[in-house]
Protein backbone atom coordinates (compact mmCIF):
# COMPACT_ATOMS: atom_id res chain seq x y z
CA UNK A 1 0.00 0.00 0.00
CA UNK A 2 2.67 2.45 1.03
CA UNK A 3 4.91 1.37 -1.83
CA UNK A 4 2.21 2.27 -4.31
CA UNK A 5 1.85 5.72 -2.78
CA UNK A 6 5.59 6.23 -3.00
CA UNK A 7 5.60 5.40 -6.71
CA UNK A 8 2.61 7.65 -7.30
CA UNK A 9 4.26 10.56 -5.52
CA UNK A 10 7.48 10.06 -7.47
CA UNK A 11 5.68 9.94 -10.80
CA UNK A 12 3.70 13.07 -10.02
CA UNK A 13 6.91 14.84 -9.08
CA UNK A 14 8.78 13.67 -12.17
CA UNK A 15 6.14 14.51 -14.71
CA UNK A 16 5.52 12.64 -17.95
CA UNK A 17 8.35 10.69 -19.54
CA UNK A 18 7.07 11.36 -23.04
CA UNK A 19 9.56 13.09 -25.30
CA UNK A 20 8.25 16.61 -25.86
CA UNK A 21 9.45 16.67 -29.45
CA UNK A 22 6.79 18.04 -31.79
CA UNK A 23 5.88 20.73 -29.27
CA UNK A 24 9.32 21.44 -27.81
CA UNK A 25 12.94 20.67 -28.52
CA UNK A 26 14.10 17.13 -27.90
CA UNK A 27 17.39 15.89 -26.54
CA UNK A 28 19.92 14.90 -29.19
CA UNK A 29 23.09 13.15 -28.10
CA UNK A 30 26.20 15.14 -28.95
CA UNK A 31 27.69 12.32 -31.02
CA UNK A 32 24.45 11.32 -32.72
CA UNK A 33 25.16 10.36 -36.32
CA UNK A 34 23.07 12.76 -38.36
CA UNK A 35 23.61 14.39 -41.73
CA UNK A 36 27.05 14.06 -43.27
CA UNK A 37 28.91 17.28 -43.88
CA UNK A 38 32.18 18.04 -45.63
CA UNK A 39 34.75 20.78 -45.22
CA UNK A 40 35.98 21.71 -48.72
CA UNK A 41 39.11 23.32 -47.28
CA UNK A 42 40.38 19.96 -46.07
CA UNK A 43 39.26 17.68 -48.92
CA UNK A 44 42.03 16.31 -51.15
CA UNK A 45 39.70 14.44 -53.50
CA UNK A 46 41.14 10.99 -52.79
CA UNK A 47 37.58 9.56 -53.09
CA UNK A 48 38.08 6.95 -50.37
CA UNK A 49 34.71 8.14 -48.98
CA UNK A 50 33.03 7.31 -52.27
CA UNK A 51 34.77 3.93 -52.27
CA UNK A 52 33.62 2.90 -48.79
CA UNK A 53 30.14 4.45 -48.96
CA UNK A 54 27.60 1.67 -48.38
CA UNK A 55 24.71 3.43 -50.04
CA UNK A 56 26.64 5.06 -52.86
CA UNK A 57 25.65 8.47 -51.56
CA UNK A 58 28.87 10.30 -52.42
CA UNK A 59 29.65 11.56 -55.86
CA UNK A 60 32.92 13.21 -56.88
CA UNK A 61 33.12 14.53 -60.41
CA UNK A 62 35.97 16.56 -61.89
CA UNK A 63 34.77 19.43 -64.07
CA UNK A 64 35.55 19.30 -67.75
CA UNK A 65 37.28 22.68 -67.75
CA UNK A 66 39.61 21.33 -65.03
CA UNK A 67 38.72 24.11 -62.66
CA UNK A 68 38.04 21.67 -59.84
CA UNK A 69 35.68 18.92 -58.81
CA UNK A 70 32.15 18.73 -57.50
CA UNK A 71 31.51 16.86 -54.28
CA UNK A 72 27.96 15.78 -53.57
CA UNK A 73 26.53 13.68 -50.80
CA UNK A 74 22.87 12.77 -51.24
CA UNK A 75 21.27 12.35 -47.82
CA UNK A 76 18.46 10.27 -49.27
CA UNK A 77 20.68 7.26 -49.79
CA UNK A 78 23.12 7.84 -46.94
CA UNK A 79 22.88 5.05 -44.36
CA UNK A 80 24.55 7.25 -41.72
CA UNK A 81 27.07 4.47 -41.06
CA UNK A 82 29.99 6.89 -40.66
CA UNK A 83 32.46 4.91 -42.77
CA UNK A 84 33.33 8.00 -44.82
CA UNK A 85 34.19 9.89 -41.66
CA UNK A 86 36.22 6.96 -40.38
CA UNK A 87 38.29 6.57 -43.53
CA UNK A 88 38.71 10.24 -44.48
CA UNK A 89 42.48 10.78 -44.24
CA UNK A 90 42.21 14.52 -43.70
CA UNK A 91 39.16 14.64 -41.45
CA UNK A 92 37.25 16.61 -44.06
CA UNK A 93 34.08 14.57 -43.64
CA UNK A 94 32.25 14.83 -40.35
CA UNK A 95 28.76 14.01 -39.20
CA UNK A 96 26.54 16.57 -37.59
CA UNK A 97 23.89 15.57 -35.10
CA UNK A 98 21.19 17.13 -37.27
CA UNK A 99 18.46 14.53 -37.73
CA UNK A 100 15.78 16.85 -39.22
CA UNK A 101 15.62 14.86 -42.40
CA UNK A 102 11.91 14.65 -43.20
CA UNK A 103 11.11 16.56 -46.38
CA UNK A 104 8.48 16.78 -49.08
CA UNK A 105 8.84 14.82 -52.29
CA UNK A 106 9.54 18.00 -54.32
CA UNK A 107 12.83 18.37 -52.49
CA UNK A 108 13.89 14.76 -52.85
CA UNK A 109 16.68 15.35 -55.33
CA UNK A 110 18.11 18.50 -53.78
CA UNK A 111 18.23 16.96 -50.33
CA UNK A 112 21.99 16.88 -50.69
CA UNK A 113 25.13 18.65 -49.64
CA UNK A 114 27.08 20.08 -52.50
CA UNK A 115 30.57 21.57 -52.58
CA UNK A 116 32.84 22.77 -55.32
CA UNK A 117 36.52 22.18 -54.60
CA UNK A 118 38.77 24.23 -56.89
CA UNK A 119 42.05 23.10 -58.38
CA UNK A 120 45.00 25.46 -58.61
CA UNK A 121 47.86 25.70 -61.08
CA UNK A 122 51.17 24.27 -59.97
CA UNK A 123 53.70 27.10 -59.63
CA UNK A 124 56.32 24.90 -61.28
CA UNK A 125 54.66 23.28 -64.29
CA UNK A 126 51.18 24.86 -64.54
CA UNK A 127 49.44 21.51 -64.04
CA UNK A 128 45.97 21.51 -62.48
CA UNK A 129 46.34 20.17 -58.97
CA UNK A 130 44.44 20.02 -55.73
CA UNK A 131 46.33 22.05 -53.16
CA UNK A 132 47.79 19.96 -50.36
CA UNK A 133 45.76 21.02 -47.30
CA UNK A 134 48.06 22.76 -44.80
CA UNK A 135 47.24 20.59 -41.80
CA UNK A 136 47.85 17.46 -43.85
CA UNK A 137 51.17 18.90 -44.99
CA UNK A 138 52.28 19.58 -41.44
CA UNK A 139 51.72 15.92 -40.68
CA UNK A 140 53.48 14.67 -43.79
CA UNK A 141 56.46 17.00 -43.32
CA UNK A 142 56.48 16.64 -39.54
CA UNK A 143 60.30 16.46 -39.40
CA UNK A 144 60.89 19.29 -41.85
CA UNK A 145 58.62 21.93 -40.44
CA UNK A 146 61.57 24.12 -39.49
CA UNK A 147 63.47 24.12 -42.80
CA UNK A 148 60.74 24.18 -45.46
CA UNK A 149 58.91 27.02 -47.17
CA UNK A 150 55.39 25.70 -46.66
CA UNK A 151 53.21 28.14 -48.60
CA UNK A 152 55.33 27.68 -51.72
CA UNK A 153 55.51 23.92 -51.29
CA UNK A 154 51.75 23.49 -51.02
CA UNK A 155 51.20 25.17 -54.36
CA UNK A 156 53.38 22.70 -56.25
CA UNK A 157 52.38 19.45 -57.91
CA UNK A 158 53.94 16.27 -56.49
CA UNK A 159 56.56 16.14 -59.25
CA UNK A 160 57.67 19.72 -58.78
CA UNK A 161 57.82 19.15 -55.03
CA UNK A 162 60.14 16.24 -55.72
CA UNK A 163 62.35 18.38 -57.91
CA UNK A 164 62.35 21.14 -55.32
CA UNK A 165 63.33 18.70 -52.62
CA UNK A 166 66.16 17.34 -54.74
CA UNK A 167 67.49 20.81 -55.58
CA UNK A 168 67.30 21.78 -51.99
CA UNK A 169 69.19 18.68 -50.93
CA UNK A 170 71.84 19.29 -53.60
CA UNK A 171 72.22 22.88 -52.47
CA UNK A 172 72.72 21.78 -48.91
CA UNK A 173 75.34 19.34 -50.16
CA UNK A 174 75.28 17.21 -47.07
CA UNK A 175 75.23 13.46 -47.79
CA UNK A 176 73.47 12.58 -44.53
CA UNK A 177 70.69 14.99 -45.36
CA UNK A 178 70.24 13.89 -48.96
CA UNK A 179 68.77 10.54 -47.98
CA UNK A 180 66.30 12.14 -45.65
CA UNK A 181 65.20 14.86 -48.04
CA UNK A 182 64.95 12.46 -50.98
CA UNK A 183 62.72 10.08 -49.10
CA UNK A 184 60.48 12.90 -47.95
CA UNK A 185 60.41 14.37 -51.44
CA UNK A 186 59.54 11.12 -53.14
CA UNK A 187 56.94 10.40 -50.51
CA UNK A 188 55.09 13.38 -51.74
CA UNK A 189 56.34 12.91 -55.25
CA UNK A 190 54.53 9.94 -56.65
CA UNK A 191 51.51 9.99 -54.43
CA UNK A 192 51.02 12.33 -51.56
CA UNK A 193 47.80 10.64 -50.55
CA UNK A 194 49.09 7.15 -49.76
CA UNK A 195 51.91 8.70 -47.80
CA UNK A 196 49.49 10.86 -45.93
CA UNK A 197 47.28 7.89 -45.27
CA UNK A 198 50.17 5.88 -43.95
CA UNK A 199 51.07 8.75 -41.68
CA UNK A 200 47.46 9.09 -40.60
CA UNK A 201 47.16 5.36 -39.98
CA UNK A 202 50.30 5.45 -37.90
CA UNK A 203 48.91 8.27 -35.90
CA UNK A 204 45.56 6.65 -35.37
CA UNK A 205 46.69 3.19 -34.40
CA UNK A 206 49.55 4.30 -32.20
CA UNK A 207 48.84 7.80 -30.99
CA UNK A 208 51.84 7.87 -28.67
CA UNK A 209 54.33 6.67 -31.28
CA UNK A 210 57.65 8.48 -31.12
CA UNK A 211 58.85 10.21 -34.26
CA UNK A 212 61.39 7.55 -35.13
CA UNK A 213 58.77 4.85 -35.65
CA UNK A 214 56.57 7.12 -37.73
CA UNK A 215 59.55 7.95 -39.89
CA UNK A 216 60.34 4.28 -40.32
CA UNK A 217 56.81 3.56 -41.51
CA UNK A 218 56.89 6.31 -44.08
CA UNK A 219 60.31 5.42 -45.42
CA UNK A 220 59.34 1.76 -45.79
CA UNK A 221 56.21 2.67 -47.68
CA UNK A 222 58.10 4.96 -50.02
CA UNK A 223 61.23 2.98 -50.73
CA UNK A 224 59.84 1.04 -53.73
CA UNK A 225 58.56 4.21 -55.29
CA UNK A 226 61.83 5.98 -54.69
CA UNK A 227 63.72 3.26 -56.55
CA UNK A 228 61.14 3.03 -59.31
CA UNK A 229 60.96 6.76 -59.85
CA UNK B 1 -21.22 22.04 -39.80
CA UNK B 2 -17.88 23.23 -41.03
CA UNK B 3 -16.66 23.25 -37.46
CA UNK B 4 -17.73 19.64 -37.02
CA UNK B 5 -16.00 18.75 -40.24
CA UNK B 6 -12.81 20.35 -39.04
CA UNK B 7 -12.96 18.51 -35.76
CA UNK B 8 -13.63 15.17 -37.34
CA UNK B 9 -10.59 15.18 -39.60
CA UNK B 10 -7.99 16.05 -37.01
CA UNK B 11 -7.02 12.44 -36.51
CA UNK B 12 -5.32 10.82 -39.47
CA UNK B 13 -4.97 7.11 -39.01
CA UNK B 14 -1.72 5.50 -39.94
CA UNK B 15 -1.15 2.31 -41.83
CA UNK B 16 2.18 0.56 -42.26
CA UNK B 17 3.33 -1.35 -45.31
CA UNK B 18 6.53 -3.33 -45.17
CA UNK B 19 7.83 -3.50 -48.73
CA UNK B 20 10.69 -5.88 -47.99
CA UNK B 21 12.28 -3.90 -45.21
CA UNK B 22 15.00 -5.27 -42.95
CA UNK B 23 12.65 -4.47 -40.03
CA UNK B 24 14.86 -1.70 -38.68
CA UNK B 25 12.45 1.01 -39.76
CA UNK B 26 9.48 -1.10 -38.65
CA UNK B 27 10.93 -1.32 -35.18
CA UNK B 28 11.30 2.45 -35.14
CA UNK B 29 7.71 2.80 -36.37
CA UNK B 30 6.50 0.54 -33.57
CA UNK B 31 8.57 2.58 -31.12
CA UNK B 32 7.09 5.81 -32.44
CA UNK B 33 3.54 4.75 -31.73
CA UNK B 34 3.52 2.01 -29.16
CA UNK B 35 5.64 3.26 -26.30
CA UNK B 36 4.74 6.33 -24.26
CA UNK B 37 8.12 7.94 -24.77
CA UNK B 38 7.50 8.95 -28.41
CA UNK B 39 3.71 8.65 -28.39
CA UNK B 40 2.55 9.63 -31.88
CA UNK B 41 -1.04 9.35 -30.62
CA UNK B 42 -0.66 12.83 -29.14
CA UNK B 43 -1.16 14.05 -32.70
CA UNK B 44 -4.39 12.12 -33.04
CA UNK B 45 -2.69 9.44 -35.10
CA UNK B 46 -3.10 5.77 -34.48
CA UNK B 47 -2.19 2.62 -36.30
CA UNK B 48 -5.07 0.77 -37.85
CA UNK B 49 -5.24 -2.83 -38.97
CA UNK B 50 -7.06 -2.35 -42.24
CA UNK B 51 -5.89 -0.31 -45.20
CA UNK B 52 -9.50 0.80 -45.75
CA UNK B 53 -9.42 2.83 -42.55
CA UNK B 54 -6.12 4.55 -43.23
CA UNK B 55 -5.33 8.15 -44.13
CA UNK B 56 -1.54 8.20 -44.00
CA UNK B 57 0.43 5.21 -45.18
CA UNK B 58 4.00 4.67 -44.01
CA UNK B 59 6.03 2.49 -46.35
CA UNK B 60 9.33 0.90 -45.37
CA UNK B 61 11.64 -1.26 -47.44
CA UNK B 62 13.07 -1.08 -50.96
CA UNK B 63 10.10 -2.78 -52.70
CA UNK B 64 11.40 -6.23 -53.48
CA UNK B 65 10.23 -8.03 -56.61
CA UNK B 66 8.41 -10.64 -54.58
CA UNK B 67 6.35 -8.20 -52.54
CA UNK B 68 5.72 -5.58 -55.21
CA UNK B 69 2.29 -6.71 -56.42
CA UNK B 70 1.02 -7.19 -52.88
CA UNK B 71 2.18 -3.75 -51.84
CA UNK B 72 0.52 -2.12 -54.83
CA UNK B 73 -2.71 -4.02 -54.17
CA UNK B 74 -2.82 -3.03 -50.51
CA UNK B 75 -1.90 0.55 -51.37
CA UNK B 76 -4.77 0.70 -53.88
CA UNK B 77 -7.21 -0.31 -51.16
CA UNK B 78 -6.48 2.80 -49.11
CA UNK B 79 -9.21 5.35 -49.83
CA UNK B 80 -8.41 8.76 -51.28
CA UNK B 81 -7.26 11.24 -50.17
CA UNK B 82 -4.27 9.35 -48.86
CA UNK B 83 -0.78 10.56 -48.07
CA UNK B 84 2.21 8.31 -48.64
CA UNK B 85 5.29 8.60 -46.47
CA UNK B 86 8.47 6.75 -47.37
CA UNK B 87 10.29 5.86 -44.14
CA UNK B 88 14.00 5.06 -44.36
CA UNK B 89 16.42 5.41 -47.22
CA UNK B 90 15.28 2.17 -48.87
CA UNK B 91 11.88 3.28 -50.16
CA UNK B 92 13.24 6.75 -50.93
CA UNK B 93 16.19 5.73 -53.09
CA UNK B 94 16.81 2.01 -52.72
CA UNK B 95 19.44 2.76 -50.10
CA UNK B 96 22.16 0.16 -49.76
CA UNK B 97 20.08 -2.29 -51.81
CA UNK B 98 19.82 -0.01 -54.83
CA UNK B 99 20.31 -1.79 -58.17
CA UNK B 100 20.02 -5.20 -56.50
CA UNK B 101 18.66 -7.98 -58.71
CA UNK B 102 15.53 -8.40 -56.60
CA UNK B 103 14.82 -4.72 -55.97
CA UNK B 104 12.04 -3.00 -57.90
CA UNK B 105 12.23 0.27 -55.98
CA UNK B 106 12.65 3.12 -55.29
CA UNK B 107 9.02 3.18 -54.39
CA UNK B 108 8.13 6.37 -56.25
CA UNK B 109 8.45 4.48 -59.53
CA UNK B 110 5.08 2.90 -58.73
CA UNK B 111 3.49 4.96 -55.97
CA UNK B 112 3.24 8.75 -55.72
CA UNK B 113 5.16 9.55 -52.55
CA UNK B 114 4.44 12.79 -50.66
CA UNK B 115 6.91 12.88 -47.80
CA UNK B 116 10.35 11.28 -47.47
CA UNK B 117 11.96 10.49 -44.13
CA UNK B 118 15.48 9.26 -44.92
CA UNK B 119 17.57 7.54 -42.29
CA UNK B 120 18.82 4.05 -41.64
CA UNK B 121 16.62 3.93 -39.66
CA UNK B 122 15.30 7.44 -38.94
CA UNK B 123 14.96 8.12 -35.25
CA UNK B 124 11.41 8.22 -33.84
CA UNK B 125 11.42 12.00 -33.63
CA UNK B 126 12.23 12.20 -37.34
CA UNK B 127 9.33 9.87 -38.11
CA UNK B 128 7.04 12.07 -36.02
CA UNK B 129 8.31 15.07 -37.98
CA UNK B 130 7.45 13.23 -41.20
CA UNK B 131 3.98 12.37 -39.92
CA UNK B 132 3.39 16.04 -39.10
CA UNK B 133 4.42 17.02 -42.63
CA UNK B 134 2.18 14.29 -44.01
CA UNK B 135 -0.71 15.56 -41.91
CA UNK B 136 -0.25 19.05 -43.38
CA UNK B 137 -0.32 17.58 -46.89
CA UNK B 138 -3.44 15.62 -45.98
CA UNK B 139 -5.20 18.69 -44.55
CA UNK B 140 -4.34 20.64 -47.69
CA UNK B 141 -5.78 17.86 -49.79
CA UNK B 142 -8.99 17.99 -47.80
CA UNK B 143 -9.08 21.75 -48.33
CA UNK B 144 -8.59 22.48 -44.64
CA UNK B 145 -5.48 24.49 -43.90
CA UNK B 146 -4.71 24.74 -40.23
Amino acid sequence: MLGFLKILARNVAQGPSTDPFPFAETHTPRRFRGKVTMDPAKCVGCAICRHVCAGGAIRIEPREDRSGYDFTVWHNTCALCGLCRHYCPTGAITMTNDWHNAHLQERKYDWAEHHFVPYLRCTGCEAHIRMLPPDLATRVYANHAHDLDFPALLRMCPKCRQVAAATRAAALNAPADVDDAASAGSGNGNGSRPAAKAAAANEETTPATPHTVKDGGRTDADTPRATAG
Amino acid sequence: MNFLKKLSVRSPWLYRINAGSCNGCDVELATTACIPRYDVERLGCKYCGSPRHADIVLITGPLTARVKDKVLRVWDEIPEPKVTVAVGICPVSGGVFRDGYSIEGPIDRYIPVDVNVPGCPPRPQAIIEGVIKARDVWMARLGLQE
